[in-house]
């Protein structure tokens, strides 16, 4: 996994001697003294995680095997909840509009975050100051950032006037069950470009200089150093920024929940939101339990195969 | 028209809520307590109640009153996981529909008898007017009293009315065709835009939505929940038809499309002049006053289909009692909302809200009122909103059914029946 | 530049030669796609600022021109009123200091023992080290949105409904900050800290003097990863905290937006103030960050 023992075409210079190379020896010497160490410091993390995560986690389990009203204790019914599940419509389309919202929002805005960090990884005029401005929609607090958004996608507001000069007539964004989905996909974009930019700019910089001056002496073009220097070099960081999209994308609630409220129909109820409306506006545990396990597992799958196709190519 | 001063002079010390001639069999406790209550955010109503708990703290200086504002879009769903873990407040305030699913679960505390110096139930639901407290009653048992209750009624700019060279009392519409007919009159288009609605029904909740088609599947001689309060038609024949209705007005007077609703703020194109007429309840009148309409607004009766037969809506908020509370603290919770209720036309006057009670038509704040015989005709003319253990469920697919024949152009009856097989699949 | 380049070869190191080379290179093709990419760049960047500068300018624009038409970019007479009113319409001051408490509480947990646990699961072989690993990672698939009543029913048999522990302690440590500390302490060279051990050194003093400065980027990068995350915070705050007192801004904001829906000028300005902190501390953690990892050994 790291990113100097995987960067096989890459040909360091003479100028650098070349760092050490740790993939060699990932592991250090160990020791019963070590090992307790190793115990020690990664406790506080397992402890506060065993009880604020994976016990609730066992609970949710537990619980997608039950009818649970909150209020009343849960009463077993084994496997019912998945089975209505298979035939329930609403959480078929839910699962649909998630999965929609998910590789809509993940596929374009790694390109998009990756072009706009390699942009920024050279001289360029006023590159702080754009730099900066490209980063803020990160500091948006979701909150706000869906009031806001809602405010300029009203029929009137300032998204259809912007449409007016370039002849487009209005769009009816979050009132149609057409064009709601795209609206909150399109916003969902909007904060996560500039968010993977800056991981994968530090992935960027990271990359030792050498290795670009060493592809320029050897004449590769532009194309040649992104594909054998930059591409295999950014390995963990895109690994990294694929998983988190695809987690936060699958998470997304806030701002549904606030734009839109899942509608207009369920046109932008995605997964959690229905989970969420399940659990308490509905007061069905069980049955909202069995859909984050099926969440759960839908999650486990991606990253599963993310995991795959990452470290399948480096085997190669 | 009257002014907001007159209305405030106008108060009397009254109070309505006292059976006469019973001695209250309640003994007040003296040892300190605290008792929690949350309520929806609206501003006239946050006021108000700050100053009913300033006057009952200082009555009995004892007791506590800590209180909870929370959004009414959060409201539920706090209240929900709080009843259910035990950390819910002594006194719950929501909306009238969700009684049922409190009850059917055990969480709602019978009204205290001797609190309220009656020796039965129907000493508290003779002081209502006739089903004032259908919505809160159970098994033969009161269970929350209404400080709220609410039609839904026609409200009309006379502005735009006028600059339709129109007339905001004899032109308005009684019935759906009228409504149909003032559509093109009322409607303002430029190119693609929608400048000014006619009418528009609500879309900003699923809650508002059902509020809206309930009275008019009533109309067409249909009813949504049947007697037995389990069983939901939401395709038969009058539905599909109340649906068809609603579709064919949309398309002459409204716009979905122009709107700047929201759960917290459902008047709002009505206030900023977007649309010309909007049905919504008496609560809506302070919120007109502060807004550029001010007093130059009509209100009439909901249109109908046959107006010597007319069906409205009732609906409204609740108090009642957690259960799991101790008895002598519930005791007092329920002496608490004996006294907020306990001037009736005080909440008239500082909030909007009216109670379904007899004998405040009477009042002097009620005659002072704006349009205060129309909303209470259209109160009286009306049945409680759906009270079932599974209102939201119904209500969310009846939502969605509207929307996918507005928005999607999807046959009412298709639609319809896929709403019907998603609340089967729900109460199954 | 241009003079270094034309400057006597054998007067440089061969090193020096190839980088001076590189360098001229590097400049002929900025120079080509120089304006190209400043003009994408500039229209990204409209494109990221405008729902700022429309939220700005909503909340100093007279109410009655909310909606006019044609829209009102500047706003015509300026509405400062809209902040002092909105400001005093609540608690926020309150609200402000509730949510850096809790961001700021949560950023250190985090930076803390995400470290540690990243630094024993990557450069410690032990028994039980990679189910560790794939068990921390799984709680990063499992949002709160889910377990949220079970994660209620244990604070609350804590007694830590409507405490700042409530608000804190569950989210001291996240899958994926241990996640993220993990994948870069992957690039740290092995025999450092061996060199260090045969000088003598603790293990504690190895993680502290020697491993954490080498993290500095991805620490930046946790702390700004995480303080979003806090500052966030919607749905748990919102069942946990009903005391006024301890209200954090989101639930601030969402309860003025639900109570003063109508007025969209306040609505506005308190977006602008809720968004202002992150904005500034972001603008300089920012700079920190990119200086964190210039400055680095891990090259």
């Amino acid at each position: 996994m790291s990113p100097v023992s995987s960067s096989r075409s890459a040909r360091p210079g003479p100028a650098s001697s070349g760092p050490k190379t740790p993939g060699r020896r990932p592991w250090l010497t160990p020791g019963s003294k070590q090992t307790a160490f190793a115990w020690a410091i990664l406790l506080p993390a397992l402890l506060i995680l065993a009880i604020f995560r994976f016990l609730p986690m066992l609970e949710a389990f537990y619980l997608s095997f039950t009818d649970y009203d909150l209020i009343s204790p849960p009463r077993w019914v084994g496997l019912q909840n998945f089975i209505d599940l298979t035939q329930d419509p609403l959480f078929l389309k839910s699962v649909q509009v998630s999965l929609i919202y998910v590789s809509c929002s993940v596929i374009p805005v790694i390109p998009l975050s990756l072009g706009l960090a390699i942009l920024f990884n050279r001289a360029l005029l006023a590159r702080n100051f754009l730099r900066s401005a490209i980063f803020m929609p990160v500091v948006m607090p979701a909150v706000v950032m869906a009031v806001v958004w809602t405010f300029m996608y009203q029929q009137d507001g300032v998204m259809n006037t912007i449409l007016g000069w370039v002849g487009i007539d209005p769009v009816p964004w979050l009132r149609s069950s057409s064009t709601a989905l795209w609206s909150v996909i399109m916003i969902g974009i909007w904060r996560a470009v500039p968010y993977y930019m800056v991981i994968f700019l530090a992935g960027l910089q990271a990359i030792p200089r050498d290795y670009y001056d060493a592809a320029k002496i050897d004449g590769a073009g532009s194309w040649a150093t992104f594909r054998y220097i930059t591409l295999p070099l950014l390995k963990p960081t895109m690994l990294l920024v694929v998983v988190m999209n695809v987690i936060v994308a699958m998470k997304v609630f806030a701002v549904p929940m606030i734009m839109t409220g899942g509608g207009p129909g369920d046109a932008t109820r995605v997964l959690p939101l229905f989970i969420y409306q399940t659990a308490f506006e509905f007061f069905d545990m069980g049955k909202a339990s069995a859909m984050s396990v099926v969440m759960f597992a839908i999650l486990m799958a991606f990253a599963f195969i993310q995991v795959r196709l990452f470290t399948r190519k480096e085997e190669q | 028209m009257i002014t907001r001063r007159t209305m405030f002079g106008a108060l009397a010390g009254t109070t309505l809520l006292t059976v006469p001639g019973l001695l209250r069999a309640f003994e007040f406790p003296s040892e300190p307590m605290t008792i929690q209550i949350w309520w929806h955010e609206f501003g006239p109503l946050t006021a108000y109640m700050n100053e009913l708990i300033a006057a009952y703290q200082g009555l009995h200086p004892n007791i506590r009153i800590e209180s909870v504002v929370v959004s009414s879009g959060d409201l539920n769903q706090k209240l929900t996981v709080a009843l259910a873990t035990g950390t819910g407040p002594h006194i719950i305030d929501n909306d009238a529909s969700f009684f049922g699913l409190y009850y059917s679960k055990g969480l709602l505390d019978p009204l205290n008898l001797d609190v309220f110096g009656t020796a039965d139930y129907q000493g508290i639901q003779d002081l209502y007017t006739p089903g004032g407290l259908d919505a809160a009653t159970f098994d033969g048992k009161v269970y929350a009293l209404p400080f709220q209750a609410n039609s839904m009624s026609l409200f009309i700019n006379n502005k735009e009315f006028a600059a339709a060279g129109l007339d905001p009392v004899a032109d308005a519409p009684k019935t759906w065709e009228d409504m149909i007919a003032l559509g093109p009159k009322l409607k303002i288009t430029e190119g693609s835009r929608t400048v000014q609605k006619a009418f528009d029904f609500p879309y900003h909740s699923p809650r508002w939505e059902l509020q809206l088609f309930q009275p008019l599947v009533e109309q067409f001689g249909g009813r949504l929940l049947a007697e037995d309060g389990v069983t939901v038609a939401a395709n038969s024949e009058a539905a599909v038809k109340a649906l068809t209705l609603w579709r064919d007005v949309t398309r002459v007077t409204g716009d979905p499309r122009t709107t700047m609703n929201v759960s917290s703020a459902p008047n709002q194109d009505f206030l900023d002049g977007r649309t010309a007429m909007w049905t919504t309840g008496p609560w809506a009148t302070p919120q007109i006053h502060a807004s550029a309409i001010g007093e130059d607004f009509t209100v009439v009766s909901y249109p109908q289909l046959d107006p010597q037969n007319p069906r409205t809506i009732l609906y409204g908020f609740m108090w009642a009692v957690n259960s799991s509370k101790p008895d002598a603290e519930k005791a007092v919770a329920w002496d608490f909302i004996r006294f907020m209720l306990s001037k009736p036309e005080e909440w008239i006057a500082k909030v909007g809200f009216l109670q379904p009670l007899k004998g405040v038509a009477e009042t002097e704040v009620a005659k002072n009122f704006p349009f205060f015989a129309v909303h209470m005709k259209d109160i009286e003319t009306g049945s409680w909103y759906v009270r079932s253990e599974f209102t939201n469920e119904i209500s969310q697919a009846i939502g969605r059914a509207i929307e996918r024949t507005v928005y999607d152009d999807v046959d009412p009856q298709a639609s319809l029946d896929q709403a019907q097989s998603e609340i089967e699949r729900a109460i199954r | 530049m241009p003079s270094d380049v034309s400057a006597p070869v054998s007067n440089g190191k061969p090193g020096r030669l190839r980088r001076l080379i590189a360098a001229r290179a590097e400049g002929e093709a900025l120079r080509k796609g120089n304006l190209l990419v400043l003009a994408v760049l500039l229209l990204v960047a409209v494109v990221a600022l405008l729902p700022f500068y429309w939220m700005l300018s909503s909340s100093l624009r007279m109410p009655d021109q909310m909606f006019a038409n044609p829209v009102q970019w500047i706003p015509n007479p300026i509405n400062w009123a809209s902040y002092p009113e909105a400001w005093g319409a609540q608690n926020f001051g309150r609200y402000f200091f509730n949510s850096s408490v809790v961001a700021v509480l949560i950023t250190l947990g985090n930076l803390l023992f995400c470290s540690l646990a990243a630094y024993s699961l990557t450069k410690f072989r032990f028994r039980g080290r990679h189910l560790s690993f794939m068990l921390i990672l799984s709680t990063m698939m499992l949002p709160l949105e889910i377990t949220m009543v079970p994660l209620f029913l244990i604070v609350n048999s804590f007694g830590w409904t409507n405490s700042y522990q409530g608000l804190v302690v569950p989210f001291l440590v996240e899958g994926f900050g241990v996640f993220l500390m993990r994948q870069y302490m992957l690039s740290i060279p092995t025999d450092v800290i061996e060199a260090a051990r045969i000088d003598g050194a603790s293990e504690l003093r190895i993680f502290w003097m020697i491993v954490m400065p080498l993290c500095k980027p991805a620490l930046v990068a946790l702390a700004i990863f995480t303080f979003r995350e806090a500052w966030d915070l919607y749905i748990w705050p919102l069942v946990i905290i009903t005391d006024d007192a301890l209200r954090t801004l989101p639930l601030g904001i969402s309860l003025f937006m639900s109570g003063y829906g109508t007025a969209w000028d306040q609505v506005m300005a308190i977006a602008v103030l809720g968004t202002l902190p992150m904005a500034l501390l972001f603008f300089f953690l920012q700079r920190a960050f990119i200086q964190g990892i210039a400055g680095t050994g891990l090259k």
